[in-house]
């Protein structure tokens, strides 16, 4: 399951601010990544593997560079599951307020 | 990505009757689960029964009347009866804030997704994808009920 990818690929500090860095700057290829995040080119490389492996970030050999791109479609599906426990805890919430506010104070 | 769901709703009504809903075992039963087992206390874990949607076990981590009440769970209203201590968890947070006499905002925080190790993340999204529906169908229904009957 894609979703459970995701999430465990982002539960990771460094390797959300890759994700955050891609979201801001689209232009970034495997070393700007790494000379930003002050990591080896080895290192980062490490940590943009498991994005990749959750199909978070793509791969796009340019000339001797790798570009790095976020794939888009990726993070919606996670965060529509987020979405829906989100509705849940709004009926849970709307629930409680009519239950209480119906309910004369003593 | 979020590794955090907060809601908030503003109650007509005083802290300490909202309170009363969320930590009291005879009140909760009425909006959140159908049915309440065990001790619904602090450092407890009860199980929440939603009838037709599972049963999940809860840890109560903290009760601080008329204003915070905090459980870890299994997210979602899934199947998941074991220790809560020994498995990944979110934590929900409820507090209550007084804005003015008789009129409180309640916030909901349930935080710690990022943190869920694939296996769990896999079964709360494949039960939650077939246990939403019903359950919003039913609170639906409870939430018809009440108003019908204030009306």
């Amino acid at each position: 399951m894609t979703e459970s990818r995701v999430f465990k690929a982002l539960g990771d500090p460094l390797r959300l601010r890759i994700v955050q860095r891609l979201s801001s700057e689209s232009h970034h290829t495997i070393s700007t990544l790494s000379e930003d995040l002050g990591l080896t080119r080895q290192g980062a490389r490490r940590q943009i593997q498991v994005l990749v492996d959750a199909q978070i970030l793509r791969l796009q050999p340019v000339g001797r560079e790798t570009r790095v791109t976020l794939d888009v479609s990726t993070l919606e599906t996670a965060r529509e599951w987020i979405t829906s426990l989100e509705r849940q805890w709004d009926q849970r919430l709307m629930a409680l307020k009519t239950l209480v506010e119906a309910t004369p104070t003593n | 990505m979020q590794d955090i769901i907060q809601r908030s709703v503003v109650i007509q009504a005083t802290k300490e009757s909202i309170y009363d809903a969320i930590a009291h075992p005879e009140r909760v039963v009425s909006w959140f689960p159908e049915r309440v087992e065990g001790t619904y206390e602090k450092g407890e874990q009860p199980i929440l029964d939603f009838g037709d949607d599972g049963r999940s076990r809860i840890l109560i981590v903290d009760a601080v009347p008329c204003s915070y009440f905090a459980f870890r769970w299994v997210p979602g209203s899934g199947n998941f009866e074991g220790d809560v201590r020994s498995v990944q968890t979110t934590l929900v947070e409820f507090r209550i804030v007084e804005e003015a006499t008789g009129r409180c905002t309640v916030t909901m925080t349930e935080s710690g997704f990022a943190s869920l190790p694939a296996e769990i993340a896999t079964r709360c999204f494949e039960e939650n994808a077939e246990g939403w529906d019903p359950m919003m169908r039913r609170l639906e229904m409870c939430l018809r009920t009440i108003e019908a009957g204030v009306s």
